[in-house]
């Protein structure tokens, strides 16, 4: 909830209506202020404002610069960079200062609605008991009310978006949802996945938009929260649980046992092509793992899960995580979903990455003595290890 | 196959083929991502010269030479015996353009 924040704005009637509609996103003591000079606004104290809304242009001062000085004051606060005209310009210049957002002056009713609403985002309480939120790392949000804002606010941006077990991409370009992808899915499906994720609740990074990805998503991203938006959209009824979602159509739902232990979703290719050799099963049906030099998993977020024989931990789960990223750019360039597995083959060591809904799997093996039976039991090892 | 093409170490796209979907742009993007994958293995001491990346059915091969950086995309998965038949095909083909891979 709001509890006091700063309008600095040349623009008076503007002021007053943003004012009106940030009361509403407080309690009965929540204090907005209002500062139409600039000069005078540099003698407030920023620290005091959890939120301070200012405009690119100022009477007496580029509010760009201003925002930059400010949030040197201030860094704990959240800032909104308020223009006349979208221009990427001072977007990148916004985002480079320091705002944390940057938005299109509302000149309907229904802009400012959509731009409150947007604002209320930014200050809504985690989930009580949430187990998400750690130290350090970026806060729990609404992703409706992040993407809604960012696409208001016309941005370019990349959305690393995370949830308890799943991470993913959204990708807004001017204002509009190109792109979502996250492993095995992609397109309107992966955006709509991902909107119900935990219950909306997620954590996100914005990151700038490096290159436009082909466009997947068509619809206008209003119809698309719109339609995430209906409990009962068209198909089968879903459970969303912990992050993840479980169809259940018409069966009773299955209890949280049974569902931890189908949490990790199967990769998208979870059986070899059939002239791959067969690996090795034991005998209860299994596939033993391949004697391997090292072999570790990170999650999807670069986090080191789990590993043996890992003797620098740091960088083998940034190695892990840099494949990922990279290839999962070049996965939107030639259009597919992620990949299912990676083999790089050396002179000295052979690697298999093996990527699944929870992050990714690395093995090193000698080559000398590695043949393609033993990464492909690799592979299928992995593949088990995700039911 | 998909698309192929040969990306010299400055980057440049000595040669391509692709089918309408894929644009030289974006085989010149794919190549430096494989070549980054390649050169963050070496500075990790597990160097590496081919990558074979299976995206569903579809598979991305590279394979890393001093000249520069080959790249195929095929419409179906691969294993060491297609690899092997692919390169055979491929080699003579950048040899006798002065490119040698292995």
């Amino acid at each position: 909830m709001l509890h006091q924040a700063l309008i600095l704005t040349s623009h008076r009637e503007y002021a007053q209506a943003m004012r009106q509609g940030l009361l509403k996103l407080g309690h009965e003591k929540t204090r907005i202020d209002v500062e139409l000079d600039a000069a005078r606004a540099m003698q407030l104290a920023p620290q005091q404002y959890e939120l301070i809304l200012l405009d690119t242009v100022l009477d007496t001062m580029d509010g760009l610069q201003l925002l930059q000085l400010i949030k040197q004051q201030s860094p704990a606060s959240k800032f909104i960079i308020v223009s006349d005209s979208a221009d990427e310009t001072s977007r990148a210049v916004a985002y480079q200062n320091g705002a944390d957002f940057f938005l299109e002056r509302p000149r309907t009713p229904e802009a400012f609605a959509l731009a409150l609403e947007a604002i209320r985002g930014l200050f809504k309480p985690n989930v009580a008991g949430e187990p998400l939120q750690k130290e350090g790392d970026s806060p729990v949000v609404n992703i409706r009310d992040i993407v809604q804002m960012r696409c208001l606010s016309g941005d370019s941006v990349l959305l690393l978006v995370r949830s308890q077990f799943q991470s993913g991409d959204i990708f807004i370009f001017r204002g509009e949802i190109f792109h979502a992808q996250y492993p095995g899915k992609s397109g309107e499906v992966a955006l709509q996945d991902m909107l119900r994720w935990n219950g909306g609740l997620v954590r996100i990074r914005a990151i700038k938009l490096t290159n436009i990805p082909p466009r997947t998503i068509e619809v206008p991203y209003r119809q698309l929260l719109a339609t995430a938006e209906k409990p009962d959209a068209e198909g089968p009824d879903m459970l969303a649980t912990g992050g993840e979602l479980f169809v259940v159509s018409n069966e009773p739902a299955p209890d949280t046992a049974a569902l931890s232990v189908v949490r990790e979703a199967p990769p998208r290719e979870d059986s070899a092509p059939a002239f791959f050799p067969k690996p090795i099963v034991l005998a209860g049906g299994e596939t033993p793992l391949p004697q391997v030099n090292s072999h570790w998993k990170v999650s999807l977020s670069g986090d080191l899960m789990e590993g043996s024989q890992v003797s620098e931990p740091d960088r083998c789960a940034f190695i892990t995580s840099f494949i990922y990223r990279k290839l999962a750019d070049v996965a939107v360039a030639l259009e597919v979903d992620y990949f299912s597995h990676v083999t790089l083959l050396g002179p000295h060591l052979q690697q298999v990455l093996v990527a699944d809904n929870m992050g990714v799997r690395h093995a090193v093996f000698d080559t000398v003595w590695t043949t393609e039976d033993l990464r492909v039991q690799y592979v299928k090892w992995c593949c088990e290890q995700s039911f | 196959m998909i698309a192929a093409a040969f990306v010299s170490e400055g980057g440049k796209l000595s040669g391509w083929c692709a089918n309408s979907v894929i644009t030289p742009d974006n085989l010149c993007f794919i190549a430096e991502t494989c070549r980054g994958i390649l050169s963050a293995n070496r500075a990790e001491q597990r160097p590496a010269q081919t990558g074979v990346v299976a995206f569903g059915n579809r598979t991305l091969v590279f394979r890393e030479g001093e000249a520069g950086l080959f790249l195929a995309y095929l419409d179906s998965p691969t294993n060491d015996a297609v690899l092997k038949w692919l390169f055979n095909q491929v080699n003579p083909l950048l040899e006798a353009e002065g490119v040698k891979l292995d």
